[in-house]
């Protein structure tokens, strides 16, 4: 007997290093840990959501390696266009990455005219290509072709000053031809030309961040003492883009700012929207890292989601129309996929490029396929078709059950099919109050409605038998009386 | 039985000026009361996090703690007692360490009522109607704050200037204790970690 028990407990034992090995232990093949913040603000691992694909380099395309470049751009058409700043040039790439021609200048009244330490660069629908040329202080407008439409030069207006410095450095079109442009040393806004190049004015401005410390002491300080202090003015913008709709996306690098990313509507207003569990500014919590998220770049993605680029740490956040963190990736280092010093992030077609002045390259990423779903159900949410999102979200919890954005997308569809129960569990897991009330309500409401006669049934047979026991003892109390 | 358990508090929550009295020189309270109203506070504080509705429940459930839950009642509970009577001692206060005790004890009855019925209610309560159980609960603490006002004036026969002083100094007091403590604490750290430090370097000597 105890032979057999020894043989089995053997055999067990043989099994299970089997079946160890039969499971191969899964390295991620990112070099960076993707992760996202959870409710109670803790950073909890997650699946990758994009992964390096490839890296793409002067070399690579058969040119001279690229200089410091600052700025790459996907034009409508899918022609990604690649500022080359330290050698001036731009270069121009199919959406198969493949070179198609290098701009290294233009004919301007007769004589070449070249770049000059440009900072960024816009291509839009029509293909013209607009830089922001910041050492020649103007902005380039050139053709498909390479052939010069225009130039902005320094505005001249009333509200500016005489020693003002026209320092592009980066831009954005909107359809109409309206130039955005976020230039050194300008805290007033982002300066917006009309077509021809005519300054028109500011649109929105950062906001100082009031120091109530600060206040007081500089009701205490001499004079004197104040002259000699730092002036409070608004942050530069770093970055801007625009959606289809029009409205400008721009990001600053306060570092203290609860809201370094802002949509600007035509009169400059910030109306991004703000709906997720935390503040929309790259990571919100900082344990060994040298302190908050420092935006560089945004790109709109389209179906109201945006990526913005941090410096800090040089990861890429993604959030949806609502301000909802997506997914982070990328990270610090020198493999590929991880970044030096990121500068720009674009689109094309399902990939990111993202562009790195301190390896020189561009890098690649492609969306896994937890990227992909979730891209997916954001688009479907966005477009209100949440029951066909409701299957992919389903899927990407399969895929990270820590997932509350899923958690909650699935409750809004069953709270729309009127399945309030069960919508409940899905928002109390999203950790969605404000669903979960409206949820709760209808839940109740519908509990009343069906339970209502048992309740009123129960209530008055009650007060039947209480009065029917009082009157009995009442005359037994007379009989015995 | 009844009448010393269930009737006695109950009047006192709502007349307390009459029943401190009653508390004080009749002799009407009992330790017993003071301490069940203690124990379930802190069942009520637990049950609070632990079951109160979704929607006005923001307690991370992984840092419930039934220990931390029972020391943030207690400690300040004993804390205050001790602090009272050292005040009241040393002005003039007629009331005993006992009365202290019987008089916090039964002042917090009122959370005890309130809280009960807030955690059933509150789930079932959406968005709009937490404010109500938000209300309740500061009514709770109100009543609190003005039974153990009522209680150390009668029970340390104050004027209610003199009350006001000796609660504020109380809160200074327990401030001072701990404070002490704390300083106690490190020193007996740092004497242990002293006579530790001789203790290894002779066995390492030989």
């Amino acid at each position: 007997m105890a032979c057999t028990v020894k043989r089995w407990l053997v055999l067990l034992a043989a099994v299970s290093l089997l079946l160890v090995n039969a499971v191969p232990a899964v390295a991620s093949p990112a070099p960076y840990e993707s992760y996202n913040y959870n409710y109670w603000k803790e950073a909890v691992p997650s699946p990758d959501a994009y992964l390096p694909e490839r890296t793409i380099s002067g070399r690579d395309l058969g040119i001279s390696a690229f200089k410091d470049p600052s700025d790459v751009n996907v034009s409508p058409s899918g022609l990604i266009y690649i500022l080359d700043s330290g050698n001036s040039r731009i270069i121009v790439l199919d959406s198969r990455f493949k070179l198609l021609r290098v701009i290294d200048g233009f004919m301007m009244e007769g004589s070449k005219e070249t770049f000059n330490l440009p900072g960024g660069l816009f291509v839009n629908e029509e293909e013209h290509i607009y830089v922001a040329d910041t050492g020649n202080s103007r902005v380039v407008v050139l053709d498909g072709e390479g052939t010069l439409m225009h130039t902005i030069t320094k505005p001249e207006s009333d509200i500016l000053s005489t020693q003002f410095q026209f320092q592009p450095l980066k831009l954005t079109v909107d359809h109409v031809g309206r130039v955005y442009v976020v230039a050194q040393g300008v805290y007033e806004g982002i300066m917006q030309f009309d077509e021809s190049g005519e300054f028109i004015g500011y649109v929105g401005t950062n906001k100082v961040e009031r120091d109530y410390g600060e206040y007081i002491w500089r009701m205490l300080s001499t004079k004197a003492q104040r002259a000699q202090m730092v002036l409070f003015v608004p942050t530069e913008f770093s970055n801007a883009d625009i959606d289809p709709k029009g409205f400008v996306y721009a990001t600053n690098i306060d570092p203290g700012s609860n809201e370094p990313i802002k949509r600007l509507n035509p009169s400059g207003e910030d109306v991004l929207k703000r709906f997720g569990y935390y503040d929309v500014k790259g990571d919100i919590r900082f344990r060994n890292n040298p302190g908050p998220s420092k935006l560089i770049d945004v790109k709109v993605l389209g179906n109201g989601m945006y990526s913005v680029l941090d410096a800090t740490q040089n990861r890429v956040f993604t959030y949806d129309d609502e301000g909802h963190l997506l997914y982070i990736y990328g990270g610090k280092g020198n493999q590929v996929g991880t970044l030096k010093t990121p500068v720009a992030i674009e689109q094309s077609g399902e990939h990111h490029l993202v562009l790195d002045r301190g390896k020189n390259n561009l890098v690649v990423y492609e969306p896994t396929r937890f990227g992909t779903r979730v891209n997916e159900a954001v688009a479907l949410h966005y477009r209100g078709e949440d029951t066909e999102a409701v299957n992919i979200w389903r899927e990407v919890l399969k895929l990270n059950a820590n997932y509350d954005i899923a958690y909650i997308g699935i409750g809004k569809s069953l709270l729309m099919e009127k399945k309030n129960e069960e919508a409940l569990g899905y928002f109390e897991l999203g950790m969605d109050r404000k669903s979960y009330s409206v949820a709760f309500k209808r839940h109740r409401r519908e509990m009343m409605k069906e339970h209502f006669g048992t309740f009123l049934t129960v209530v008055i047979t009650l007060i039947v038998i209480l009065i029917l026991t009082r009157v009995a003892a009442e005359m037994e109390t007379e009989e015995a009386g | 039985m009844k009448q010393d358990f269930i009737k006695f508090p109950l009047h006192l929550i709502f007349h307390p000026i009459d029943a401190f009295w009653d508390l004080k020189s009749d002799n009407r309270g009992r330790l017993l009361v003071a301490f069940a109203a203690l124990v379930l506070t802190i069942v009520m504080m637990i049950l609070q996090k632990q079951y109160a509705g979704f929607l006005v429940n923001y307690i991370d459930p992984r840092t419930i703690n039934s220990i931390i839950e029972i020391a943030t009642v207690a400690v300040p509970f004993f804390l205050w007692c001790t602090a009272n009577w050292a005040v009241t001692t040393l002005m003039e206060g007629e009331g005993k360490f006992r009365e202290i005790v019987l008089a916090t004890g039964y002042s917090l009855i009122p959370v005890i009522l309130i809280y009960a019925p807030m955690i059933v209610i509150s789930r079932f309560m959406v968005q709009e109607e937490t404010a109500f159980y938000y209300l309740f609960n500061s009514i709770a603490f109100f009543w609190f704050v003005l039974l153990l006002f009522i209680g150390m004036m009668t029970v340390h026969q104050y004027t209610v200037i003199k009350t006001i002083i000796t609660m504020v100094l109380t809160l200074i007091v327990m401030g001072i204790i701990v404070f002490l403590g704390a300083l106690v604490f490190s020193m007996l750290q740092q004497l242990y970690e002293f006579g530790y430090n001789i203790y290894r370097e002779l066995i390492f000597r030989t």
